[in-house]
């Protein structure tokens, strides 16, 4: 009977994912987007990947949706100042495109065949008895964790997880370099709207409590660094969305140490246990428990500064030129 | 009882394709974001019910975090569209 749900959320899924890159209206696109971000979700759900369901419903629903809505704004305010019939121009722009970019679609084509007949491969390959699973639940008592997402992701493999910390600050590294440094402007905007402010008080706590909360949980169940920093990340995006942008607030070097706090501790910790002689990023066992919670707490708080920071400075680009057109 | 909850989630999956309907015909971003926030409550009903069929109580944590974060998405809406409310937002 399970057969059932699972099918039809594997059809929902596959067809939301063609859809939503297949809509002719962008903001079709977006929430159809959206829609597949849930499908997904449910999906690992059933699957049996809470941890990834949880990530990836707090950054589809949360963190995506905003920075899409964000961006479709910006097309659509190009689009309607330079063209009023949009539909027209866009199914000529589409046929014309069928014309001349064949060869690319072709490769695409012949590209997306051979990854399916490599990932089909892959999955014949699958071992049986579950590959390393059995290697990593035979350490966890010595992991300091109980839960083996997160004895994986913070002590067998911590070096990854490391490098993904560190790919969100070089995305916005590549923000800075593109937007430029003055960024921390402070908008004029400030919450006048009662309602808005009241939404703002309400779930600020709210959300605080349930991230630190998912944060603590990640020892023993489903939850964890990152799925903590996106509710935090979202107080940040409130606060700024309701006319108080935090990094304008505070100092900026306190700003730039929130933001490479996590990294940073991280690779000093590494690097101190590695002067003791072990190999990088492993914990002495006794501490290693209390060691996971502050490398975590440490880069949820990173991580979460980051996505505020990358929704606020998108936002402070676009809102330059009008400033420069008011000035002049 | 099993058979309860299969029926009712695949009731609630149903009800999140038809909505698709509404994505699809629009006519203005507001009313396909109000889809979106449909969405989050059917999804969050389907995680709760299937959190029963599992016998799985973290998936209550699932449907937590989709809807504290539904809002941001209303007021993301509310906050960056209102500055350019005169210009049409049809034709996106």
């Amino acid at each position: 009977m399970s057969i059932l749900i699972d099918g039809l959320l594997a059809i929902l899924a596959i067809y939301l994912a063609l859809q939503s890159l297949l809509a002719p209206r962008l903001s079709q696109s977006v929430f159809l987007f959206f829609a597949f971000g849930l499908a997904l979700a449910l999906a690992w759900v059933r699957l049996g990947a809470v941890d990834v369901a949880i990530t990836e419903a707090a950054i589809a629903a949360g963190f995506l949706g905003v920075l899409f809505l964000d961006a479709l704004r910006d097309f659509s305010s190009t689009i309607s100042e330079k063209h009023n019939n949009t539909e027209a121009i866009q199914s000529s722009a589409s046929r014309k495109k069928i014309k001349t970019f064949l060869l690319p679609r072709l490769a695409f084509g012949v590209g997306l065949g051979l990854f399916l007949l490599i990932s089909l491969e892959a999955i014949w390959q699958i071992p049986q008895g579950g590959g390393l699973t059995a290697a990593a639940e035979s350490m966890l008592p010595e992991s300091g964790v109980e839960h083996p997402v997160t004895a994986v992701l913070l002590n067998f493999r911590a070096y990854d997880t490391w490098l993904e910390i560190g790919v969100i600050l070089l995305g916005l590294l590549a923000i800075f370099v593109t937007g430029g440094i003055k960024i921390y402007t402070k908008p004029d905007v400030v919450a006048k709207d009662p309602l808005l402010r009241q939404v703002i008080l309400f779930f600020t706590p709210v959300l605080f409590l349930f991230g630190a909360f998912l944060l603590y949980i990640g020892k023993s169940g489903p939850g964890g660094a990152f799925q903590a920093a996106v509710l935090w990340g979202a107080i940040g995006i409130l606060l700024h969305l309701g006319g108080k942008p935090v990094f304008a607030m505070i100092p900026r070097w306190v700003g730039q140490l929130v933001l490479i706090m996590g990294l940073g501790f991280f690779l000093l910790m590494g690097f101190v246990f590695m002067s003791g002689g072990a190999t990088l990023f492993e914990y002495p066992k006794a501490y290693a428990g209390t060691l996971i919670l502050i490398v975590e707490t440490l880069a949820a708080i990173s991580i979460a500064a980051a996505l505020t920071a990358i929704y606020a400075n998108l936002n402070q680009m676009k809102e330059e030129p009008k400033e420069n057109e008011s000035a002049n | 009882m099993d058979v309860v909850f299969i029926i009712v989630s695949i009731f609630l999956l149903l009800n999140i394709a038809l909505g698709l309907f509404r994505i699809w015909r629009g006519p203005t971003v507001a009313d396909r974001l109000l889809t979106t926030q449909l969405f989050g409550t059917t999804g969050m009903a389907v995680l709760l019910v299937l959190a029963g069929y599992l016998q799985e109580l973290t998936l209550l944590n699932v449907a937590i975090t989709f809807n504290v974060l539904a809002i941001l998405l209303v007021i993301g809406l509310f906050q960056v569209w209102k500055t350019r409310k005169e210009r049409s937002d049809d034709n996106i």
